[in-house]
Protein backbone atom coordinates (compact mmCIF):
# COMPACT_ATOMS: atom_id res chain seq x y z
CA UNK A 1 0.00 0.00 0.00
CA UNK A 2 1.31 3.54 -1.30
CA UNK A 3 1.64 5.84 1.47
CA UNK A 4 -0.04 9.31 0.96
CA UNK A 5 3.36 10.89 0.73
CA UNK A 6 4.50 8.77 -2.20
CA UNK A 7 0.91 9.51 -3.97
CA UNK A 8 1.22 12.75 -3.36
CA UNK A 9 4.59 12.85 -5.58
CA UNK A 10 3.43 10.84 -7.92
CA UNK A 11 0.36 13.33 -8.34
CA UNK A 12 3.18 16.14 -8.83
CA UNK A 13 5.29 14.44 -11.49
CA UNK A 14 2.27 13.14 -13.63
CA UNK A 15 2.85 14.49 -17.14
CA UNK A 16 -1.17 14.78 -17.54
CA UNK A 17 -2.45 15.82 -14.15
CA UNK A 18 -6.38 14.63 -15.38
CA UNK A 19 -4.84 11.18 -15.96
CA UNK A 20 -3.28 9.32 -13.42
CA UNK A 21 -1.11 6.15 -12.93
CA UNK A 22 -3.44 3.25 -12.33
CA UNK A 23 -2.41 2.99 -8.68
CA UNK A 24 -2.57 6.43 -8.10
CA UNK A 25 -6.24 7.05 -9.00
CA UNK A 26 -7.13 3.64 -6.62
CA UNK A 27 -5.68 5.91 -3.84
CA UNK A 28 -7.27 8.75 -4.52
CA UNK A 29 -10.47 7.22 -4.73
CA UNK A 30 -9.87 5.99 -1.13
CA UNK A 31 -8.39 8.99 -0.09
CA UNK A 32 -10.35 12.15 0.68
CA UNK A 33 -6.93 14.23 1.87
CA UNK A 34 -5.47 12.78 -1.75
CA UNK A 35 -8.60 13.28 -3.39
CA UNK A 36 -8.49 17.36 -2.36
CA UNK A 37 -4.39 17.67 -3.69
CA UNK A 38 -5.00 15.94 -6.78
CA UNK A 39 -8.10 18.00 -7.53
CA UNK A 40 -6.20 21.52 -6.25
CA UNK A 41 -2.60 20.25 -7.88
CA UNK A 42 -4.61 19.35 -11.50
CA UNK A 43 -6.85 23.11 -11.09
CA UNK A 44 -3.24 24.59 -10.62
CA UNK A 45 -1.51 23.26 -13.49
CA UNK A 46 -5.13 23.86 -15.92
CA UNK A 47 -4.43 27.58 -14.87
CA UNK A 48 -0.59 27.93 -15.48
CA UNK A 49 -0.99 25.89 -18.88
CA UNK A 50 -4.10 27.89 -19.65
CA UNK A 51 -2.40 31.23 -19.47
CA UNK A 52 -2.65 32.96 -23.65
CA UNK A 53 0.87 32.07 -25.10
CA UNK A 54 2.41 35.20 -26.41
CA UNK A 55 4.14 34.93 -29.71
CA UNK A 56 7.06 36.47 -31.15
CA UNK A 57 6.44 40.31 -33.14
CA UNK A 58 5.76 40.11 -36.98
CA UNK A 59 8.92 41.69 -37.75
CA UNK A 60 10.72 39.51 -35.63
CA UNK A 61 12.62 37.87 -37.86
CA UNK A 62 14.23 41.10 -39.70
CA UNK A 63 14.83 42.81 -36.11
CA UNK A 64 16.60 39.32 -35.41
CA UNK A 65 18.70 39.80 -38.99
CA UNK A 66 19.50 43.37 -38.23
CA UNK A 67 20.87 42.67 -34.94
CA UNK A 68 23.27 39.55 -36.13
CA UNK A 69 24.34 41.65 -38.47
CA UNK A 70 25.41 43.98 -36.15
CA UNK A 71 27.35 42.12 -34.20
CA UNK A 72 28.65 40.43 -37.29
CA UNK A 73 30.58 43.92 -37.92
CA UNK A 74 31.38 44.53 -34.50
CA UNK A 75 33.62 41.82 -34.61
CA UNK A 76 36.69 43.14 -35.11
CA UNK A 77 35.93 46.15 -32.62
CA UNK A 78 35.09 43.39 -29.81
CA UNK A 79 37.73 45.32 -27.73
CA UNK A 80 35.83 48.30 -27.50
CA UNK A 81 33.23 46.22 -25.13
CA UNK A 82 32.98 47.62 -21.74
CA UNK A 83 34.96 44.68 -20.36
CA UNK A 84 37.63 45.81 -22.40
CA UNK A 85 37.76 49.26 -21.35
CA UNK A 86 37.91 48.02 -17.70
CA UNK A 87 40.45 46.29 -18.41
CA UNK A 88 42.54 49.14 -20.07
CA UNK A 89 41.84 51.26 -17.77
CA UNK A 90 43.23 48.99 -15.04
CA UNK A 91 46.48 48.32 -16.83
CA UNK A 92 47.09 52.25 -17.24
CA UNK A 93 46.13 52.48 -13.25
CA UNK A 94 48.61 50.20 -12.58
CA UNK A 95 51.26 51.43 -15.22
CA UNK A 96 50.64 55.28 -13.25
CA UNK A 97 50.94 53.91 -10.20
CA UNK A 98 54.39 52.04 -10.78
CA UNK A 99 55.88 55.14 -12.40
CA UNK A 100 54.85 57.43 -9.11
CA UNK A 101 56.33 54.58 -7.12
CA UNK A 102 59.31 54.57 -8.91
CA UNK A 103 59.65 58.89 -9.72
CA UNK A 104 58.89 58.88 -4.97
CA UNK A 105 61.75 56.06 -4.82
CA UNK A 106 64.20 57.93 -6.93
CA UNK A 107 62.96 61.73 -5.63
CA UNK A 108 63.79 60.72 -1.93
CA UNK A 109 66.59 58.09 -1.58
CA UNK A 110 70.13 58.79 -2.12
CA UNK A 111 73.24 56.53 -2.40
CA UNK A 112 75.68 59.55 -1.21
CA UNK A 113 78.08 59.06 1.72
CA UNK A 114 77.14 60.42 4.72
CA UNK A 115 80.36 62.50 4.13
CA UNK A 116 78.72 64.32 1.30
CA UNK A 117 75.75 65.32 3.01
CA UNK A 118 74.81 68.83 3.04
CA UNK A 119 73.56 71.42 5.39
CA UNK A 120 70.42 72.74 4.90
CA UNK A 121 69.85 76.33 4.96
CA UNK A 122 66.58 78.55 5.45
CA UNK A 123 66.05 81.63 3.45
CA UNK A 124 63.89 83.44 5.31
CA UNK A 125 62.33 86.24 3.80
CA UNK A 126 61.12 89.40 5.14
CA UNK A 127 57.64 89.40 6.38
CA UNK A 128 56.00 90.50 3.36
CA UNK A 129 52.20 92.23 3.79
CA UNK A 130 49.52 89.60 4.69
CA UNK A 131 46.91 88.28 1.55
CA UNK A 132 44.03 87.09 3.65
CA UNK A 133 42.97 84.68 0.24
CA UNK A 134 46.30 83.08 0.26
CA UNK A 135 46.90 79.76 2.26
CA UNK A 136 49.72 79.50 3.41
CA UNK A 137 49.98 75.54 3.68
CA UNK A 138 53.00 73.70 3.86
CA UNK A 139 51.47 70.07 2.01
CA UNK A 140 54.64 69.24 0.49
CA UNK A 141 57.89 69.76 -0.72
CA UNK A 142 59.87 69.68 -4.06
CA UNK A 143 63.63 69.45 -4.46
CA UNK A 144 65.36 69.78 -7.55
CA UNK A 145 68.63 68.07 -7.87
CA UNK A 146 71.78 69.58 -8.81
CA UNK A 147 73.93 66.70 -10.16
CA UNK A 148 77.07 69.15 -10.47
CA UNK A 149 76.87 68.83 -6.91
CA UNK A 150 75.47 66.30 -5.75
CA UNK A 151 74.35 66.60 -1.93
CA UNK A 152 72.06 64.73 0.53
CA UNK A 153 68.68 65.74 0.05
CA UNK A 154 66.64 65.05 2.92
CA UNK A 155 62.56 65.90 2.74
CA UNK A 156 61.52 68.49 4.93
CA UNK A 157 58.42 67.68 6.43
CA UNK A 158 57.84 70.53 9.68
CA UNK A 159 59.27 73.45 8.16
CA UNK A 160 57.55 76.69 9.35
CA UNK A 161 54.91 78.27 8.01
CA UNK A 162 55.93 80.94 5.74
CA UNK A 163 53.68 84.37 5.06
CA UNK A 164 51.84 83.69 1.79
CA UNK A 165 53.03 85.61 -1.25
CA UNK A 166 56.82 84.97 -1.03
CA UNK A 167 58.87 81.92 -2.29
CA UNK A 168 60.10 80.21 0.57
CA UNK A 169 63.76 78.66 -1.03
CA UNK A 170 65.90 76.17 1.10
CA UNK A 171 68.68 76.03 -0.78
CA UNK A 172 70.98 73.35 0.24
CA UNK A 173 74.77 73.84 0.26
CA UNK A 174 74.92 77.72 0.78
CA UNK A 175 72.97 80.40 0.82
CA UNK A 176 71.69 82.97 -1.95
CA UNK A 177 70.50 86.07 -1.66
CA UNK A 178 66.11 85.22 -2.08
CA UNK A 179 66.04 87.30 -5.10
CA UNK A 180 68.61 85.45 -7.02
CA UNK A 181 67.26 81.66 -6.30
CA UNK A 182 68.30 79.80 -8.94
CA UNK A 183 68.51 76.00 -10.00
CA UNK A 184 72.31 76.64 -10.21
CA UNK A 185 71.71 76.17 -5.74
CA UNK A 186 72.30 72.45 -5.05
CA UNK A 187 68.77 71.97 -4.64
CA UNK A 188 65.55 74.84 -4.24
CA UNK A 189 62.66 73.85 -2.06
CA UNK A 190 59.66 75.28 -3.76
CA UNK A 191 57.05 75.75 -0.91
CA UNK A 192 53.23 75.57 -2.21
CA UNK A 193 51.54 79.01 -1.79
CA UNK A 194 54.70 80.54 -0.98
CA UNK A 195 56.28 81.71 -4.22
CA UNK A 196 56.02 85.67 -4.14
CA UNK A 197 58.13 87.96 -5.78
CA UNK A 198 61.30 85.54 -6.26
CA UNK A 199 63.21 84.69 -9.58
CA UNK A 200 63.62 80.87 -10.31
CA UNK A 201 65.82 79.76 -13.24
CA UNK A 202 64.53 76.08 -13.60
CA UNK A 203 62.35 74.40 -15.65
CA UNK A 204 58.88 72.97 -14.83
CA UNK A 205 58.68 71.02 -11.38
CA UNK A 206 56.66 68.55 -11.15
CA UNK A 207 55.82 65.92 -8.08
CA UNK A 208 54.71 62.96 -9.63
CA UNK A 209 52.93 63.08 -12.69
CA UNK A 210 51.03 66.02 -12.01
CA UNK A 211 52.58 69.83 -12.93
CA UNK A 212 52.82 71.56 -9.36
CA UNK A 213 54.32 75.04 -10.28
CA UNK A 214 55.47 76.28 -13.50
CA UNK A 215 57.88 78.74 -14.00
CA UNK A 216 59.34 80.58 -16.82
CA UNK A 217 62.56 79.00 -17.72
CA UNK A 218 65.40 80.64 -17.85
CA UNK A 219 63.80 84.00 -17.52
CA UNK A 220 64.54 86.29 -14.99
CA UNK A 221 61.31 86.94 -13.95
CA UNK A 222 59.16 86.74 -10.89
CA UNK A 223 57.50 83.40 -10.51
CA UNK A 224 54.21 83.08 -11.01
CA UNK A 225 52.52 79.47 -9.29
CA UNK A 226 49.89 78.93 -12.03
CA UNK A 227 48.69 75.65 -11.08
CA UNK A 228 49.32 73.50 -7.97
CA UNK A 229 47.65 70.26 -7.45
CA UNK A 230 47.95 67.39 -5.30
CA UNK B 1 34.73 12.61 -36.98
CA UNK B 2 32.30 15.24 -35.70
CA UNK B 3 32.83 17.44 -38.22
CA UNK B 4 32.68 14.87 -41.27
CA UNK B 5 29.44 13.40 -39.69
CA UNK B 6 28.11 17.55 -39.76
CA UNK B 7 29.48 17.67 -42.98
CA UNK B 8 27.29 14.65 -44.22
CA UNK B 9 24.18 15.77 -42.42
CA UNK B 10 24.63 19.26 -44.30
CA UNK B 11 25.37 17.57 -47.74
CA UNK B 12 21.98 15.66 -46.78
CA UNK B 13 19.77 18.41 -46.32
CA UNK B 14 21.17 20.69 -49.15
CA UNK B 15 20.27 17.48 -51.38
CA UNK B 16 16.77 15.47 -51.41
CA UNK B 17 15.45 16.26 -47.84
CA UNK B 18 13.45 19.48 -47.38
CA UNK B 19 14.42 21.69 -44.66
CA UNK B 20 11.52 21.31 -42.55
CA UNK B 21 11.83 17.83 -42.03
CA UNK B 22 15.42 18.38 -41.38
CA UNK B 23 15.74 17.56 -37.33
CA UNK B 24 17.28 20.59 -34.79
CA UNK B 25 20.45 18.75 -34.87
CA UNK B 26 20.89 18.55 -38.38
CA UNK B 27 19.63 22.43 -38.68
CA UNK B 28 22.65 23.54 -36.67
CA UNK B 29 24.96 21.36 -38.70
CA UNK B 30 24.01 22.88 -41.53
CA UNK B 31 24.17 26.41 -39.51
CA UNK B 32 27.21 26.10 -38.90
CA UNK B 33 28.10 25.28 -42.73
CA UNK B 34 26.59 28.92 -43.06
CA UNK B 35 23.36 27.77 -44.36
CA UNK B 36 21.27 30.88 -43.32
CA UNK B 37 18.13 29.32 -44.24
CA UNK B 38 18.21 26.31 -41.68
CA UNK B 39 19.17 29.49 -38.99
CA UNK B 40 16.49 31.08 -40.41
CA UNK B 41 13.66 27.17 -40.08
CA UNK B 42 15.43 27.04 -36.47
CA UNK B 43 14.13 30.74 -35.77
CA UNK B 44 10.69 29.79 -36.93
CA UNK B 45 10.64 26.84 -34.83
CA UNK B 46 11.15 28.13 -31.76
CA UNK B 47 10.90 31.83 -31.92
CA UNK B 48 7.11 31.51 -29.92
CA UNK B 49 7.90 29.03 -27.42
CA UNK B 50 10.95 31.35 -26.65
CA UNK B 51 9.38 34.32 -26.20
CA UNK B 52 6.67 33.09 -24.63
CA UNK B 53 9.05 30.96 -22.08
CA UNK B 54 11.04 34.70 -21.18
CA UNK B 55 7.33 36.66 -21.09
CA UNK B 56 6.21 34.29 -18.14
CA UNK B 57 9.79 34.61 -16.80
CA UNK B 58 10.25 38.71 -16.57
CA UNK B 59 6.58 39.59 -17.11
CA UNK B 60 7.33 42.23 -19.75
CA UNK B 61 6.68 41.77 -23.62
CA UNK B 62 9.80 44.45 -24.88
CA UNK B 63 12.30 42.57 -23.21
CA UNK B 64 11.32 39.16 -23.42
CA UNK B 65 11.71 40.24 -27.40
CA UNK B 66 14.86 41.58 -27.01
CA UNK B 67 16.37 38.52 -24.89
CA UNK B 68 14.56 35.76 -26.94
CA UNK B 69 16.18 37.42 -30.01
CA UNK B 70 19.75 37.88 -27.83
CA UNK B 71 18.99 33.57 -27.59
CA UNK B 72 19.10 33.24 -31.19
CA UNK B 73 22.16 35.29 -31.67
CA UNK B 74 24.36 33.29 -29.28
CA UNK B 75 22.91 29.81 -30.64
CA UNK B 76 23.67 31.41 -34.22
CA UNK B 77 27.48 32.70 -32.69
CA UNK B 78 28.05 29.68 -31.11
CA UNK B 79 26.81 26.92 -33.56
CA UNK B 80 30.48 25.99 -34.06
CA UNK B 81 31.09 24.93 -30.73
CA UNK B 82 27.29 23.29 -30.09
CA UNK B 83 27.37 19.60 -29.09
CA UNK B 84 24.76 17.47 -29.84
CA UNK B 85 24.71 15.48 -26.85
CA UNK B 86 21.11 17.11 -25.47
CA UNK B 87 18.36 17.92 -27.51
CA UNK B 88 18.38 21.30 -28.99
CA UNK B 89 15.41 22.55 -27.02
CA UNK B 90 17.30 21.51 -23.98
CA UNK B 91 20.34 23.74 -25.20
CA UNK B 92 18.12 26.91 -26.88
CA UNK B 93 16.05 27.26 -23.06
CA UNK B 94 19.46 26.69 -20.92
CA UNK B 95 20.59 29.85 -22.91
CA UNK B 96 16.72 31.74 -22.60
CA UNK B 97 17.17 30.64 -19.35
CA UNK B 98 20.11 31.79 -18.47
CA UNK B 99 19.46 35.52 -20.31
CA UNK B 100 16.24 35.38 -18.25
CA UNK B 101 18.06 35.06 -14.50
CA UNK B 102 20.77 37.54 -15.67
CA UNK B 103 17.66 40.21 -16.48
CA UNK B 104 16.30 38.98 -12.85
CA UNK B 105 19.27 39.57 -10.88
CA UNK B 106 20.02 43.14 -12.84
CA UNK B 107 16.90 44.20 -12.23
CA UNK B 108 17.40 42.94 -8.03
CA UNK B 109 20.46 45.16 -8.00
CA UNK B 110 18.74 48.34 -9.41
CA UNK B 111 15.84 47.74 -7.26
CA UNK B 112 13.24 47.98 -10.02
CA UNK B 113 10.27 48.27 -7.68
CA UNK B 114 6.85 46.74 -9.58
CA UNK B 115 3.96 49.07 -9.30
CA UNK B 116 1.75 46.57 -7.90
CA UNK B 117 4.21 45.38 -5.27
CA UNK B 118 5.66 48.68 -3.65
CA UNK B 119 4.92 47.60 -0.32
CA UNK B 120 6.37 45.02 2.16
CA UNK B 121 5.05 43.27 5.16
CA UNK B 122 6.66 42.85 8.21
CA UNK B 123 8.63 40.29 7.47
CA UNK B 124 9.73 41.88 4.38
CA UNK B 125 8.16 40.35 1.53
CA UNK B 126 6.52 42.28 -1.16
CA UNK B 127 2.73 43.09 -0.33
CA UNK B 128 0.62 43.04 -3.65
CA UNK B 129 -1.24 46.58 -3.65
CA UNK B 130 -4.53 45.68 -4.97
CA UNK B 131 -7.37 47.97 -4.30
CA UNK B 132 -10.89 46.98 -5.12
CA UNK B 133 -12.05 47.29 -8.59
CA UNK B 134 -15.54 48.81 -8.07
CA UNK B 135 -15.97 48.48 -11.80
CA UNK B 136 -18.77 45.52 -12.68
CA UNK B 137 -17.20 42.58 -14.67
CA UNK B 138 -19.46 42.74 -17.51
CA UNK B 139 -18.33 39.42 -19.60
CA UNK B 140 -15.71 36.76 -19.33
CA UNK B 141 -13.03 38.28 -21.35
CA UNK B 142 -12.27 40.43 -18.07
CA UNK B 143 -12.44 37.94 -15.76
CA UNK B 144 -10.10 35.77 -18.12
CA UNK B 145 -8.10 39.00 -18.34
CA UNK B 146 -8.00 39.36 -14.54
CA UNK B 147 -7.23 35.33 -14.11
CA UNK B 148 -4.09 35.76 -16.55
CA UNK B 149 -3.20 38.88 -14.53
CA UNK B 150 -3.19 37.47 -11.63
CA UNK B 151 -1.57 34.31 -12.35
CA UNK B 152 1.43 36.57 -14.09
CA UNK B 153 1.90 38.13 -11.03
CA UNK B 154 2.10 35.06 -9.03
CA UNK B 155 4.76 33.82 -10.91
CA UNK B 156 6.53 36.81 -11.00
CA UNK B 157 6.55 37.05 -7.21
CA UNK B 158 7.94 33.97 -7.16
CA UNK B 159 11.68 33.28 -5.82
CA UNK B 160 13.79 32.98 -9.40
CA UNK B 161 15.08 29.42 -8.79
CA UNK B 162 11.40 28.41 -8.32
CA UNK B 163 10.07 30.44 -11.11
CA UNK B 164 12.33 28.94 -14.00
CA UNK B 165 11.54 25.28 -13.32
CA UNK B 166 7.87 25.60 -12.89
CA UNK B 167 7.56 27.97 -16.19
CA UNK B 168 9.37 25.27 -17.44
CA UNK B 169 7.31 22.14 -16.49
CA UNK B 170 3.77 24.00 -16.49
CA UNK B 171 3.67 26.58 -18.92
CA UNK B 172 6.26 25.30 -21.74
CA UNK B 173 5.48 21.46 -20.70
CA UNK B 174 8.89 20.23 -20.24
CA UNK B 175 9.99 16.75 -18.85
CA UNK B 176 11.32 16.49 -15.58
CA UNK B 177 14.61 15.27 -17.02
CA UNK B 178 14.47 18.36 -19.91
CA UNK B 179 14.43 20.73 -16.64
CA UNK B 180 17.06 18.95 -14.76
CA UNK B 181 19.54 19.25 -17.83
CA UNK B 182 18.35 22.92 -18.97
CA UNK B 183 18.96 24.18 -15.59
CA UNK B 184 21.87 22.08 -15.22
CA UNK B 185 20.33 20.65 -11.51
CA UNK B 186 19.79 17.30 -10.28
CA UNK B 187 16.04 15.77 -11.33
CA UNK B 188 15.54 15.51 -7.52
CA UNK B 189 16.29 19.13 -6.55
CA UNK B 190 13.79 20.04 -9.77
CA UNK B 191 10.85 17.81 -8.41
CA UNK B 192 11.60 19.77 -4.86
CA UNK B 193 11.51 23.24 -6.31
CA UNK B 194 8.57 22.53 -9.01
CA UNK B 195 6.94 21.14 -5.38
CA UNK B 196 7.08 24.05 -3.23
CA UNK B 197 6.35 26.48 -6.19
CA UNK B 198 3.19 24.89 -6.88
CA UNK B 199 2.68 24.87 -3.17
CA UNK B 200 3.65 28.61 -3.08
CA UNK B 201 1.49 29.60 -6.22
CA UNK B 202 -1.73 27.59 -4.61
CA UNK B 203 -1.40 30.23 -1.87
CA UNK B 204 -1.31 33.08 -4.30
CA UNK B 205 -4.06 31.32 -7.09
CA UNK B 206 -6.52 29.89 -4.60
CA UNK B 207 -9.74 31.34 -5.45
CA UNK B 208 -9.09 31.32 -9.00
CA UNK B 209 -8.14 27.23 -8.79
Amino acid sequence: MNSCKSIRELIDEADNPNLLPFEVSQHVDACRECERFSTERAGLRNLLGSGVRVTAPMNFDAMLAARLAETSNRGWLSWLAPASYFRLGAATAGVAALVLVAQYSGLFSSNLTPSQQATVATTKSKQPERRPSAQPVLDAAIVADNHRQPQRVTPIVNSPRINAGRLSAVTIGRVRPRETVSSDDLGVVLVRGQNGGSDVQMPTVSLGAQPLLYVSAGKQQPSRNVGASF
Amino acid sequence: MTAVTHQAQAIELSGSRSIEAANDHELLAAIRDGDEIAFQELVRRYRNPITNFVYRMLDDYDRAVELSQETFIRVYTSASRYQANYSFSTYIYRIATNLAISELRRRKRRKMVSLFSPYTNDDGEAVEMDPPDLNVLQDEALIANERRHAVARAITSLPQKYRAAIVLRDVEGLSYDQIAETLQLSEGTVKSRINRARNLLKEKLSAYI
